[in-house]
């Protein structure tokens, strides 16, 4: 008989109690990052509009094969209009020592316009306790300096910030820190992460997210997805077999992993291509699953030229091994990237709704239809980012011959 | 102190190692074996094939013998068992009271000490990510070798591509020959491994003793090492090449310089290298214009200036304790490409105490390289090529997953034209041709055989590289270089393993 007495009922397939190990914000001991298979739903309003929190939670939730109970996790753009130009810091406190320790550390360093307790539930099947959740709408100073350095831009200013509170600061964590966005994560299922945070009382011109398979516990709170730095949001489903490669690059320019995973450096990778580099998006995503060489040969001159250098430039920010992600960013604008690798190893279904409004990316066509049944889909190809911007529409669909619309 | 001549003499001649032995009941006496032994170690005498001592085990009348009659056997050990005292250093301790010189020996150090390529094991992918099969699938080994620019420059959201700047040379594998000079090997030699680099697409050292004019064909080809000595340094050595790559200083001899005897400076060594006939060709033990780092820069400038930025300009160096601050100051003062050498590295000849006692493991002195030039931000702007005792394609893996962009061979290379590893390269007696000047010795390696055995071999190896890519889940080799956390250790000593910053077998992903 399977054991389902467990004092919160979860089980796994096997029978076998699901217990979250309650690490929340510090990270568990001995942590190594862990494989594992992923589901990953994302949609975006492409004029812009709103869409309900409960709409991404059935698209997520659909999709029970792909998750274990052991991390979910949401993240929403377009989420606080009244305060979109304000940076929204997003924390998991372990308890209030932690809160104290980093609002100390931010005092003097960021003006917090405000702050506020984000919403959880009483009660929730997820084994407590759960952390603390906290958000701070602040603004950067203009007279900022970190470790003597004056000259630092906004954002690197708060690139460090954030990596120092979760590199130095127990029982603290930052989950995101972008503008006019959030994420919402856990240790749980989807559905028990989207009923915590009440996910219906939100609604954003897009969402992203993501529920995990991992090979192995325990599971840590901070290290679900969507992984987040400034505006930047990443779900991945894969394996990524080149992180020490991948790891060694964003290191090299200065981020400190804290989490371990493929995902964190994937998320560093994307800022330091897109922002820092200044990459146009699909370049950034070519450089992270690029053509082999035989496919490069055979481009005209010009773009040949560009994949080349490219591959050459960029070798160590290549994602070799099975990957799907979804990756959104608030600035300039609200966009989605859907990118799998150059083989396709993992699914990646993309859906535009019949009106042309909302373009839909999931691991499943099922996350679409049940939100969208007339929605048309296709299939983005292998190491072709889909590219939807919110008032500038479908970019580009991931169907297109490599290096199309790229200016050379 | 006036000399006493001993009453009696007593020569303290050493007991054979190796015994060629001959079966006679297959034996033809045809006197094959006797012609071609260049060490005179059989002779024939009263209607039969003996030994005649002097045997190295170079394997090559064993090999022309067309009744294969022939057998070389160890001498059993001929001195008395002792923990400490080893037969080999009671050996050296006699050659060296008798000779009262520097003891000189040839290939790499040949002292047992474990290999720490043999302490470490491969990944592989299960469940969680795809293994690849790679004649289903494309996995790639393309490499490039030289400066990378770090990162690509936009303006008005489009990218800027200065491929001028940046000269690099396009390789089909992440391989290359080591530099061996015409002078240690025989033009036969040489021109087999500069047939093998072009037909393979990648490159090969030239070796510090000039370009002979014969292979200018095979100049693409072909990196131009310039050494200390500056043997046949002239335009065509520098221009057409596809690199130019300064000698600090070689793994089977840190800190040393080169020496050709004279004998072996044949016309057509002094030719190729600018020197008088039968002088000794010594390379001084460092350049007599790089005393310090910006003397470095200062040639690398030079030899930039010279070639009009063409060309990419490395810099190699023995593996020393400090490689890693080295290699860093390499690239800061403008290497394009870096080569570390590690202490099992091959010689044609090379005092036996530096050989053995001096320089660093090269799977170390990667992984020591690649983290220090990882620190410092400059890792993605330099090839590194490494090398020293490459034996094998899982050798060469390993190599790339701690750190090294191309892995640089040589004793491979030879050893796949004929060479036996004998060590007896010093001697110029080489019986298969390599390493001599002799011309009845070097006509007996056919460099189109030869180049064709050393394509058939690298060839192979690629293809176990592909193999192992494919089983890992990677699909391209510069997904593997540096990737140390598909490497575990396996070995006595883990603080080697933490040093290399490989993790032990058991830990898991990280």
């Amino acid at each position: 008989m399977n054991d389902r007495t467990d004092r919160e009922g979860r089980a796994d397939r096997l029978g076998r109690p699901v217990r979250a190990e309650n690490y929340t914000a510090s990270r568990p001991p001995g942590w190594q990052g862990q494989p594992g298979g992923c589901g990953i739903a994302s949609c975006i309003s492409l004029k812009g509009g709103r869409i309900g929190g409960d709409r991404i939670s059935r698209m997520l939730t659909i999709m029970e094969e792909r998750e274990n109970g052991l991390g979910a996790g949401y993240a929403c753009y377009g989420l606080f209009p009244e305060r979109r130009d304000q940076y929204c810091l997003q924390f998991f406190f372990d308890d209030e020592e932690g809160k104290r320790d980093v609002e100390n550390f931010l005092d003097g360093r960021l003006d917090i316009a405000h702050d506020e307790k984000v919403f959880i539930q009483e009660s929730s099947t997820i084994a407590p306790p759960y952390p603390l959740v906290w958000r701070y709408f602040a603004d950067v100073p203009e007279n900022r300096e970190w470790r003597g350095e004056r000259g630092l831009g906004e954002e690197d200013y708060l690139v460090e910030l954030v990596q120092h509170i979760n590199e130095k600061i127990p029982k603290a964590f930052c989950v995101s820190s972008g503008k006019d966005m959030a994420v919402f994560k856990g240790n749980g299922y989807s559905y028990e992460i989207a009923d915590l945070y009440d996910l219906g009382r939100y609604s954003g011109t897009m969402w992203l997210s993501h529920s995990r398979f991992p090979t192995n516990s325990p599971a840590w709170w901070a290290g679900a997805h969507p992984l987040s730095l400034l505006d930047w949001g990443v779900c991945h489903n894969g394996e990524i077999t080149s992180y020490g490669v991948n790891r060694k690059l964003v290191e090299m320019n200065g981020y400190r992993c804290t989490v371990l995973t493929d995902t964190e450096v994937v998320t560093y990778l994307w800022d330091l291509l897109v922002r820092r580099n200044q990459l146009p998006v699909e370049v950034a995503a070519f450089a992270m699953a690029p053509s082999t060489f035989q496919e490069i040969s055979l481009l005209p001159a010009a773009e040949r030229r560009l994949a080349e250098w490219l591959r050459i430039t960029y070798k160590e920010a290549f994602l070799n091994g099975p990957f799907s992600i979804i990756v959104g960013r608030s600035r300039p604008d609200i966009s989605l990237i859907a990118l799998a690798d150059r083989k396709k190893l993992r699914p990646m279904i993309a859906g535009l709704s019949p009106d042309e409004d909302v373009v839909y990316c999931a691991s499943e066509e099922s996350a679409i239809r049940i939100v969208e049944p007339d929605a048309r889909t296709w299939a983005p190809g292998a190491g072709n980012p889909l590219i939807a911007v919110a008032g500038k529409g479908l970019v580009r669909r991931g169907t297109e011959p490599s290096f199309q619309g790229v200016s050379v | 102190m006036s000399e006493t001549p001993p009453t009696k003499r007593l020569d303290h001649r050493l007991p054979e190692r190796f015994v060629p032995t001959i079966n006679y009941d297959l034996c033809r006496v045809c006197r094959r074996c006797v012609n071609d032994c260049s060490y005179q170690a059989l002779e024939f005498r009263e209607s039969r094939v003996v030994p005649s001592g002097g045997c190295v085990a170079c394997g090559r009348c064993i090999a022309i013998c067309p009744a294969s009659c022939i057998e070389i056997r160890p001498v059993p050990p001929q001195f008395a068992p002792h923990g400490n005292w080893s037969e080999r250093s009671r050996r050296s301790i006699l050659a060296q009271a008798s000779s009262g010189g520097v003891l000189l020996s040839s290939c790499g150090a040949d002292d047992p000490n474990p290999a720490i390529f043999d302490d470490l094991l491969l990944d592989a992918a299960q469940v969680t990510n795809p293994s690849i099969d790679p004649l289903r699938e494309p996995v790639e080994t393309v490499t490039y070798l030289g400066r990378r620019p770090g990162r690509l420059e936009v303006y008005d959201g489009k990218v800027i591509v200065r491929e001028d700047d940046t000269p690099l040379i396009r390789m089909d594998m992440p391989l290359m020959f080591g530099h061996i000079s015409l002078g240690s090997i025989s033009y036969n030699a040489q021109k087999a491994l500069f047939m093998a680099a072009k037909e393979l697409n990648i490159v090969a050292g030239s070796g510090e003793g000039g370009l002979h004019p014969d292979f200018y064909q095979y100049a693409d080809r072909i990196c131009s090492e310039v050494a200390s000595g500056r043997f046949g340094i002239k335009p065509e050595y520098l221009k057409g090449v596809a690199a130019v790559e300064i000698k600090i200083g070689q793994g089977a001899k840190p800190g040393h310089g080169g020496h050709l005897p004279g004998e072996k400076v044949t016309t057509m060594i002094s030719e190729t290298r600018m020197i008088p006939l039968g002088t000794d060709a010594l390379s001084p033990y460092p350049h007599h214009d790089i005393y310090s780092i910006e003397d470095l820069a200062q040639l690398i400038s030079v030899l930039k200036e010279s070639t009009e930025y063409r060309l990419p300009v490395g810099v190699k160096i023995a593996a020393v304790h400090n490689v890693g601050a080295i290699a860093s100051g390499l690239v800061r003062a403008g290497a394009d490409f870096l080569t570390v050498d590690g202490f099992k590295g091959g010689t044609g000849a090379a005092p036996r105490v530096i050989r053995d006692h001096a320089g660093l493991p090269v799977e170390v002195a990667i992984a020591a390289v690649d983290r220090r030039l990882t620190q410092e931000g400059l890792r993605n702007r330099v090839t590194v090529c490494a090398g020293g005792g490459i034996r094998s394609s899982a050798d060469m893996i390993k190599a790339l997953a701690l750190g090294a962009d191309v892995v640089m061979v040589s004793t491979s290379a030879m050893v796949a034209m004929g060479c036996r590893v004998c060590q007896q390269c010093h001697r110029g007696l080489c019986s298969w041709g390599i390493a001599t000047q002799r011309d009845d010795l070097t006509a007996r390696l056919d460099p189109n055989l030869a180049a064709a055995r050393i394509v058939r071999l690298f060839r192979a190896w690629n293809e176990e590289l592909k193999e192992v890519l494919g089983a890992m889940g990677i699909d391209a080799v510069e997904s593997l270089v540096g990737n140390r956390d598909r490497l575990r250790y396996r070995g006595p000593n883990p603080k080697i393993a933490e040093v290399m910053n490989v993790k032990h077998i058991g830990e898991g992903w990280g």
